[in-house]
């Protein structure tokens, strides 16, 4: 595994170093979308924006349909294109588990981190939240840092009701990770930034994963949501 | 039918775009400063073109802070515990400041008459501009999963337009013959090397991956094609070739027409790339 490591971040195969991944089983989701609700109540995410959301594309015609649905989060990448960009270190991976984290009391808000994210992982916090007071910096997923840390899942794999989400460590050869990303074809979102995203997917589409022609011309209703999504989130 | 997604913001908006415009005009205005102490010709643009420069810089600056969501943090790009030396952020900010200093030190050594220390200060401060549009050229360059930002063109194409937009200003400050021939000159050569660059971007981009070729289309037939194609390309970059070619060009309105078509080309092409290596991303 070494021989794969490029960058002197990547954790890859390091003995003693935990990397924690995330294996999706696109069979097992039905897009319930608890993942997405949990997440939101484990963080006091705000309306408008997610650390974690599910966005489904129905393929084929009828009679031969199918809805897919891809589940999207930070992808806690070996190779973070975030840290590099931060100019100020806020954004930083952690050695052991292979987190990719946010300094909320360093981050200038200046979203070079969210530039240079291929996934669009980032989003910034808005001025005003009900519960917490750490607005206007950046955020993103933190693979649940803080459960993790005790010992448990995060809040989404938790949650899942299909056991599609599968957490633990890819560096430990016994964990349920390191079993099917091993034993299945798993694919990963945008292989080719060399980002070594930690979030692997099973039976993920390329309708999917890869950009169509479609958003060229994207739907009018699409583009009229779209206007007033960005009203509101000017 | 039936597709849904959340909707994904473009994280630099065109208040950037202004920001590199002010940041290009005031390197260039510097770098005519300094070209003073070393051709008679723009030795009538020394103080003038230094006075812009300074307060273009003042004003990049507080657009660049201002666009920040903690402004006030801007204080940690200087923290050394913070700088992160992997981001041009950090090495622009550095450079900013740096600029800032040798730009009131140069002030205060012209002031003191002190020709010798000032022309020191002038080929540092030159330096030193350079870097500014070096580094906003890397801003973009630097971001791998950015079609058209990520190629090496970025920071040479950046540092042209800096000396095009510059020389444009200039033009418009410029009372003799000599200097406005040696403006002339320096939009012309910029402005074609602009025009190479693009080339050479329009086809990596056309011929690039999916989402490069995308953003081609956009940029080209889609949502930013009147803003490149017309105003960054035709109106902004080959009609003031063209007119500076003419017999028209040699004269003093023909330069400063052709001056105004380069401002509108400077601050079309940085926004159309600015937003257009944004747009296909927002839809992923």
């Amino acid at each position: 595994m070494s021989e794969l490591r490029i960058s002197s971040i990547e954790t890859r195969g390091v003995p003693g170093k935990r990397r924690y991944a995330m294996v999706i089983d696109l069979r097992r989701c039905i897009g319930c979308m608890a993942c997405q609700v949990a997440c939101k109540a484990e963080f006091d995410v705000p309306l408008g924006v997610f650390r974690t959301w599910v966005p489904h594309k129905v393929s084929g015609k009828y009679p031969t349909v199918r809805k897919m649905f891809l589940p999207r989060l930070c992808n806690h990448c070996d190779d973070p294109p975030c840290v590099r960009a931060c100019p100020v270190e806020a954004t930083y991976k952690v050695d052991d588990g292979g987190f990719v984290l946010q300094r909320y009391d360093r981050c200038i808000g200046c979203k070079a981190c969210m530039a240079s994210c291929p996934y669009n992982a980032r989003f910034m916090l808005p001025k005003h939240r009900t519960y917490t007071d750490i607005t206007r910096v950046v955020d993103k997923c933190t693979f649940c840092h803080h459960r993790v840390t005790q010992g448990l899942v995060p809040a989404c794999v938790q949650t899942c009701v299909g056991r599609s989400r599968i957490f633990g460590d890819l560096n430990d050869p016994a964990s349920e990770v390191s079993y099917l990303v091993d034993s299945l074809p798993t694919q990963v979102l945008r292989p080719e930034e060399g980002t070594k995203p930690h979030v692997f997917y099973i039976g993920a589409d390329r309708a999917h994963t890869e950009f169509g022609r479609k958003i060229y011309d994207p739907e009018g209703l699409v583009e009229v949501e779209r206007a007033v999504f960005n009203k509101n989130h000017s | 039918m039936g597709d849904f997604n959340v909707f994904h913001i473009m994280p630099w908006s065109g208040a950037y775009a202004i920001y590199f415009f002010v940041i290009g005009i005031s390197a260039a205005m510097f770098f005519f400063s300094t070209l003073s102490w070393f051709r008679p010709e723009f030795q009538t643009l020394r103080f003038p073109a230094f006075a812009v420069s300074f307060v273009l810089m003042g004003a990049g600056g507080l657009l660049l802070i201002g666009d920040l969501s903690q402004p006030l943090r801007f204080l940690n790009t200087i923290n050394p515990a913070y700088m992160n030396f992997t981001s041009p952020l950090a090495w622009g900010a550095l450079n900013l400041l740096s600029f800032g200093a040798v730009s009131v030190a140069y002030f205060v050594m012209m002031r003191k008459n002190d020709e010798a220390m000032s022309k020191k200060l002038a080929v540092v401060g030159a330096l030193l501009a350079l870097g500014l549009p070096i580094y906003t050229g890397f801003d973009l360059t630097v971001h791998q999963n950015r079609p058209v930002w990520n190629t090496p063109l970025m920071p040479v194409l950046f540092v042209a337009l800096s000396l095009l937009s510059g020389a444009a200003v200039a033009a418009f400050m410029a009372k003799e013959e000599k200097l406005l021939v040696m403006l002339r000159r320096f939009m012309l050569w910029s402005a074609g090397a602009v025009a190479a660059m693009l080339v050479s971007l329009l086809g990596t981009t056309a011929y690039g991956g999916s989402a490069a070729e995308l953003t081609f289309m956009f940029m080209t037939s889609g949502a930013l094609g009147a803003v490149f194609v017309g105003l960054g390309i035709l109106l902004g970059t080959a009609a003031p070739i063209a007119v500076l070619l003419t017999q028209f060009g040699r004269q003093r309105g023909g330069i400063m027409a052709a001056g105004a078509l380069l401002l509108v080309g400077g601050i079309a092409l940085r926004y159309s790339i600015l937003i257009g290596g944004q747009i296909v991303q927002t839809y992923y």
